[in-house]
């Protein structure tokens, strides 16, 4: 009656609808509820009931197309026609893509809860484009990038609160203490490469994070540093009841005093902050040590034969990539005005490693659109709460399912003899 | 006569209980190609990575004639061999830089000069003229030669694209682009085809009659060995069998014992 095919698609079907439910009860079924009593079980069986349903549904449809010889292309042609329409036109996306980050601000639809998505994306582009340098140029898989921007808000929050340094005398200060915790982890480091990297880079940043936590004569421990001072403009604060003998922002352009004020500047101070980080990495990448960086990803045997020094090599790709990192963190300080060690936890890490992950290693434009992609959209699912981080882990699956390696894994050479091919 | 170039005196490397060079010593001459050759495992590859400065030699010296002054290469250790005491390399598997263009490739090799150039890449960063005049300097170099493999059509296509021999010739000019007073060869013609041996002999006859160096060269290719050898050094179990021309080579019953075979 049902060909041989078929048969197997049901069979096939009904197991993954099996799978599903052993995944989905445990984990969607048994919600707990709290009551006057204590905690409760309210079962959700309708809900497993359907996600098992649309599993088997789903899997049924995936094996009739594979058994009609359809395979599901249209993912990989989108992202392959992405990448094709990308290639040659990085100039054409980076000014549009500038522009509308210029006037985003002042669109109709933006109001203050999409500005500060606004400003966590570009937050997580210029750590991204930051990583991007050691992971996708040097190659070093740094899964503790987030102790450098735990090292560029504290001592950022540190020297403001207590020499009462400002934002703009901080930040270079901030770059050079991350930079030195940089070449503090190149050190012990440089013969390691790929997983074992990983490993004691992952070691690092937890160690970073305990040492906050514990050395509390220092880091206030576990409560954090609060009362870390905003940036001015120009020594304009953004405030409605100034100090004594200053001026604030709105009374000296004669605005309204409104709070999306300081908003739209730190909207700014981030933007610029993350185009300078791009620009740097965009030149730095045509010079001899941006060249050597890339050369000792490819083989670092052959560096050597060459001449090429691995050591500082790497130790400059570990200082500049942990420098944007510390940058990035005091904005961060100064943005929340209150820090902890919270902030600073591996998941941090983990999400700037999938940006420029998925992005496709070493592809500028790819870590804007992974940052707008991961970010954003957990934005917008967020209203699915608890099963946000499903359709999180879902994008990360479907991008490595189709795009392997990244969402634009083109590289442009850095000269060409010949001019750029068409 | 030509000049001596190196010179290496009482080689001996150990790794444990194994010894991989038994006492050797041998001389090489500029503008002069010596072939060393003999069994797999007879050391030689680990000459090379003491020339090179990959292993530090347990007993021996090796002096290398630069300008007017010896320098002992024992000194040297790791990239710095390469980078001050001008001994180049190739690797008997490829060892290029495969997701790089070809032209990116030769730039690695001045990496030196081009650094001290962009000021350790401040200059750079500002994009003065005088890094910029150097970089052009650089790509004229590395036209240059691939002008004489004939590659400059591909310059800026990805070296791992390029096919196994063009790959041989790209890694070679590689090392010449550090510009090498010594240069060492490990198998480059392996895995090549016979038109493309015959192109690399012609290659090498070439840098040595332009170049005031010195190759080294280990390879098991006799055509290519006794096709542009001037002096060949015969090892087995790390032991320095024979050295002289490569007439009298093919000639030495031991030689032919140990390595070439006895032709029926």
């Amino acid at each position: 009656m049902f060909s041989e095919d078929l048969k197997k698609n049901i069979k096939d079907s009904l197991f993954t609808g099996l799978i599903a439910l052993a995944l989905f009860f445990p984990i969607v079924g048994l919600r707990t509820e709290i009551q006057k009593e204590g905690l409760y079980i309210d079962p959700q069986w309708g809900l497993t009931a359907l996600l098992v349903i649309l599993c088997t549904v789903g899997r049924f449809l995936i094996n009739l197309n594979i058994s009609r010889k359809r395979k599901i292309i249209f993912v990989s042609d989108f992202t392959s026609n992405l990448s094709k329409f990308f290639s040659g036109k990085g100039k054409q996306f980076a000014i549009t893509g500038i522009l509308f980050a210029t006037v985003f601000p002042f669109l109709p639809f933006t109001d203050r809860y999409i500005l500060d998505i606004g400003i966590m994306v570009l937050t997580y582009i210029m750590l991204g484009w930051g990583l991007n340098i050691v992971v996708g140029l040097a190659g070093l898989l740094d899964l503790g990038y987030v102790a450098f921007y735990a090292v560029g808000a504290y001592s950022f929050a540190l020297i403001s609160t207590t020499f009462g340094m400002s934002f703009w005398a901080c930040l270079p200060l901030a770059g050079i203490f991350a930079a030195f915790f940089g070449i503090l982890l190149g050190f012990p480091v440089l013969r390691l490469r790929g997983d074992y990297l990983a490993i004691v880079t992952l070691g690092f940043g937890e160690i970073v994070r305990i040492i906050l936590i514990n050395w509390y004569d220092l880091t206030n421990g576990p409560d954090g540093i609060s009362g870390i001072p905003r940036p001015t403009f120009f020594g304009l604060e953004f405030t409605n009841n100034p100090k004594e003998g200053t001026e604030a922002f709105h009374t000296f352009f004669n605005l309204e005093f409104s709070s999306i004020h300081k908003m739209i500047f730190l909207y700014y101070v981030i933007l610029v902050l993350a185009l300078v980080t791009n620009y740097f990495t965009l030149r730095i990448r045509r010079l001899p040590v941006g060249r050597a960086w890339e050369a000792l990803r490819e083989n670092e045997i052959a560096c050597k034969s060459l001449g090429v020094n691995p050591t500082n090599t790497k130790l400059t790709a570990f200082a500049i990539g942990a420098m944007f990192g510390g940058f990035a963190g005091s904005f961060f300080a100064t943005k929340q005005g209150f820090i902890s060690p919270e902030s600073f936890t591996f998941i941090e890490s983990a999400i700037i490693v999938a940006i420029v992950v998925l992005g496709g290693m070493g592809s500028q434009t790819g870590v804007v659109l992974a940052a707008v992609f991961l970010i954003g959209f957990t934005e917008v699912f967020r209203e699915l709460e608890q099963f946000r981080m499903i359709a999180f882990g879902l994008a990360m699956v479907l991008i490595m399912l189709f795009k392997p390696k990244g969402i634009l894994a083109n590289r442009q050479p850095t000269i060409t003899l010949h001019g750029t091919k068409k | 006569m030509n000049e001596k170039l190196l010179s290496v005196k009482n080689l001996t490397m150990k790794f444990g209980g194994l010894t991989a060079i038994d006492n050797l010593t041998f001389e090489a001459n500029q503008n002069e190609i010596t072939s060393i050759i003999g069994p797999n495992g007879a050391g030689k590859t680990t000459v090379f990575n003491c020339l090179t400065g990959f292993y530090k030699p347990t007993v021996g010296e090796m002096l290398l004639r630069k300008e007017d002054k010896t320098i002992l290469l024992n000194k040297f250790t790791d990239f710095k061999i390469a980078q001050q005491a001008k001994v180049a390399r190739t690797f008997q598997n490829i060892r290029l830089f495969p997701a790089m263009s070809v032209l990116e490739n030769l730039l690695v090799a001045q990496h030196n000069e081009l650094m001290k150039a962009s000021g350790y890449s401040i200059f750079g960063l500002l994009n003065l003229k005088r890094y910029k005049d150097k970089e052009q300097q650089a790509v004229e170099k590395s036209k240059y030669w691939l002008d004489i493999i004939g590659l400059t059509a591909r310059a800026d296509d990805n070296a791992g694209d390029l096919p196994y021999g063009d790959q041989r010739k790209l890694e070679i000019i590689r090392a010449m682009c550090i510009d090498p007073k010594l240069l060492c060869l490990d198998e480059p013609a392996a895995g090549l085809n016979p038109r493309e041996s015959a192109e690399l002999n012609k290659l090498l006859k070439l840098i040595k009659s332009e170049k005031k160096i010195g190759i080294l060269l280990i390879e098991h290719d006799m055509s290519v060995v006794m096709g542009i050898s001037d002096h060949v050094v015969v090892l087995n179990y790390g032991k320095k069998i024979f050295e002289g021309t490569p007439e009298a080579t093919t000639k030495n019953k031991e030689v032919i014992e140990a390595y070439l075979g006895i032709e029926e």
